[in-house]
């Protein structure tokens, strides 16, 4: 492709996605505070449950998220299609973010929402949650819950703060590794019995099947979006371009929905990718240290951390207003379970729905490592404190990119001079 | 790198076999342990006798409970051998919602008395579709198990029950009757009172005379209406254990009970105040862990 039809299509693109924000937000109805509001949506996260209430997440029509406050029954849960009538109410958050909540309005379910597929996820999720629960210790099975399917919604709270004060809340959101692992996992089996292009379509659907088990949250769409288009590109026999399969990503999501602009999972999950995409290689081309990380166990997951904390450092002060250094030591201490974690639980979950005992086995050999990963996160939460930012400007956010993508060139050039 | 993975996966072993055995050690240590759990305003008692069975009674108002009984049972233990409900309150009855979930119970022995909230039927409706044995207490029933530890139920007698709750279902605030329970073993001995009122209280300590305990847990989390000189004169008891959560709106403990525990020099152990309190006995001796 020719540089100028490139940059054609790409003017294109950006014309069609201006379009299509406008379009958005010239008809998106401006939500008041004490406005009457019914709607239709389906619960893709189970609701969470406090003394004698249900704490429901869903989406408006417009793809924002509001909180719903309802009676402990009749309980709502994963895959539900309702309908939604009442007051909504405007909450202005400690960080100057509006969020939207309901309290107590009339929820009717909608018989005719029942999906088969939503159905066969909704057991999967149940199963495996009741499996996991049955057979660790609470903290253990959420953490455990979390880290293989980014199912969050009975963490206790208490455990949920400290991973967010430890930087580390980031591996209970599904996401890249769990589709590289869902797709690695799938295709080598598929590949076993079918021709290589069927094993690679089964394995998208397989993501795909994934993505809706973890609740398609933001950061699991953009990875299953990107990990689909590495796969494509393999039965196109195309080369993978990280960068473009990210914009790509980007690109399908705000189309469909605009509003997921604003949201912090999005934000966090694109800039971290991206971070990892183009800073970390950077990395790389010095030889010294590049063979001092191979030599080490955990410097890989430092490096990973730093690129990935480096690229969204404004949008965790401007959303959790906290950052702790410490963190960067933290995730290189506990990352390395995670990926031995996901294979322990996914196999353990797989074989648990078909015979318990022997999911219970597997359970119980991650059991070390879930006790380890919980220790550390909860010592090091309670011994150090994070650094409080209280006045956050968007001149600090523009600043502090500009100086990061200066940087990022400045080495890019170096880089290019040392190699011409 | 197929070499790494086996002696990482011997490594696992080696760790995991030794956490079991840690627990195989720690919890059964042939004595008696008592915890009340901290779960904030409510109760939540758990029992492990000497032999490892366990008794939990009353669930408390939230999820809390099931930390408290992962950190006292080994992990490879899911059997509660029985569930006791002093009355069907929220406070005492929600977390078991969870507990019954996640745990073989064999069975579930309740106050006979019914809760209009909605929580309470869905609770006895997951009882009865797990077929878990339910069964109601009154005074003079009694569990001995194996290792020597004995709970017996000293209230409500059928009449106390008919008189409080003539419709079977359980007040908000009028006068109710709770489950008052007498876990002994040796000399050790320990009250449990649920949300008793101190008429109910007063008439069963007389029933059974009972005195010299080695722990009472104070009725109602410290409400004004569950203790008096009288009982606290009569029971002796060395500790006083108060269930309650931080800044509940119920202003509980009231300073009645809290002056009153002290004019008796009777040593008071908060939940909101010393977190879950730990009580382990050999039957001879006992102490506060």
């Amino acid at each position: 492709m020719t540089k100028s039809a490139f940059i054609t299509i790409l003017v294109f693109l950006l014309l069609f996605f201006s379009v299509r924000f406008f379009l958005f937000y010239r008809n998106q109805p401006q939500h008041q505070n004490g406005e009457y509001l019914s709607f239709e949506t389906r619960i893709l996260s189970s609701p969470q449950i406090f003394s004698n209430q249900q704490r429901i997440s869903a989406n408006l029509d417009t793809g924002e998220r509001i909180l719903i406050t309802a009676p402990m029954y009749p309980q709502f849960g994963y895959g539900d299609s309702v309908r939604i009538s009442g007051k909504l109410q405007v909450r202005v958050l400690d960080n100057k973010k509006l969020m939207l909540v309901m309290y107590f309005p009339k929820i009717e379910a909608n018989k005719n929402g029942k999906n088969l597929l939503l159905a066969v996820t909704g057991f999967v999720r149940q199963r495996v949650t009741l499996l996991f629960e049955k057979n660790l210790p609470p903290i253990s099975a959420s953490l455990l819950l979390g880290i293989v399917f980014g199912i969050k919604e009975n963490m206790p709270k208490d455990f949920t703060n400290d991973l967010r004060i430890s930087g580390v809340l980031h591996v209970v959101a599904a996401s890249g590794m769990n589709v590289t692992m869902v797709g690695g996992f799938l295709s080598s089996i598929f590949s076993f019995f079918l021709k290589r292009q069927y094993a690679l379509v089964l394995s998208i659907l397989g993501i795909c099947f994934y993505a809706l088990l973890a609740g398609l949250e933001p950061s699991i769409i953009r990875a299953s979006i990107m990990g689909i288009l590495a796969f494509l590109a393999q039965i196109l026999g195309r080369q993978r371009l990280a960068a473009y399969s990210l914009f790509i990503a980007a690109y399908i999501m705000l189309f469909v929905s605009p509003s997921t602009l604003f949201d912090v999972g999005f934000q966090l999950s694109f800039m971290a990718t991206l971070g990892l995409i183009v800073i970390r290689p950077i990395f790389d081309k010095n030889k010294k240290l590049k063979s001092l990380l191979n030599k080490s166990f955990v410097g890989e997951d430092v490096l990973t951390t730093v690129c990935a904390q480096a690229s969204t450092l404004p949008i965790l002060l401007a959303n959790f207003g906290s950052y702790s250094f410490i963190s960067v030591f933290i995730n290189g201490l506990v990352l390395w379970t995670v990926p031995v974690l996901m294979t322990l639980g996914g196999i353990g979950g797989l074989l648990g729905i078909i015979f318990e005992p022997v999911g219970a086995i597997f359970l119980y050999l991650s059991l070390p490592l879930l006790l380890y990963f919980q220790k550390v996160v909860s010592v090091f939460a309670q011994v150090f404190g994070t650094f409080n930012l209280t006045n956050f400007s968007w001149q600090f956010t523009g600043g502090y990119y500009l100086m990061l993508i200066s940087l990022v060139i400045f080495f890019l050039q170096r880089k290019q001079a040392k190699a011409d | 790198m197929l070499k790494k993975i086996i002696w990482f996966g011997i490594l696992i072993l080696v760790v995991l076999g030794g956490l079991l055995f840690y627990q195989r050690i720690k919890f059964y240590d042939g004595k008696l342990h008592v915890v009340f759990c901290d779960v904030g305003q409510g109760d939540a008692i758990f029992i492990r006798t000497p032999k490892g069975l366990d008794i939990l009674v009353d669930g408390g108002p939230n999820d809390n409970v099931l930390s408290c009984l992962s950190n006292h049972m080994p992990v490879w233990d899911r059997t509660i051998e029985l569930i006791i409900l002093t009355h069907p309150h929220t406070d005492h009855f929600f977390g078991l919602h969870e507990v019954l979930k996640r745990y073989n119970v064999l069975s579930f022995d309740s106050e006979k008395l019914d809760n209009k909230a909605l929580g309470f039927a869905e609770l006895i409706k997951e009882v009865k579709q797990k077929k878990i044995p339910l069964h109601y207490l009154f005074s003079g029933d009694a569990f001995k198990t194996k290792g020597g530890v004995k709970v017996e139920i000293l209230a409500p007698t059928r009449e106390f029950l008919a008189e409080t709750s003539p419709n079977g279902m359980i007040g908000e605030n009028n006068e109710f009757a709770s489950l008052i329970s007498l876990v002994s073993y040796g000399s050790f001995k320990l009250l449990l009172t649920g949300d008793t009122q101190a008429d109910e209280l007063l008439e069963a300590i007389s029933q059974y005379s009972l005195s010299n305990l080695s722990l009472l847990q104070v009725p109602h989390h410290g409400s004004k209406t569950g203790l008096s000189f009288e009982i606290l004169n009569l029971l002796k008891p060395k500790i006083a254990v108060i269930s309650v959560g931080k800044n509940n709106k119920y202003g509980h403990p009231t300073p009645f009970v809290l002056d009153l525990l002290e004019k008796a020099k009777i040593k008071i152990l908060r939940t909101d105040q010393n977190g879950e309190v730990e009580v382990i006995s050999d039957g001879k001796t006992w102490k506060v862990n």
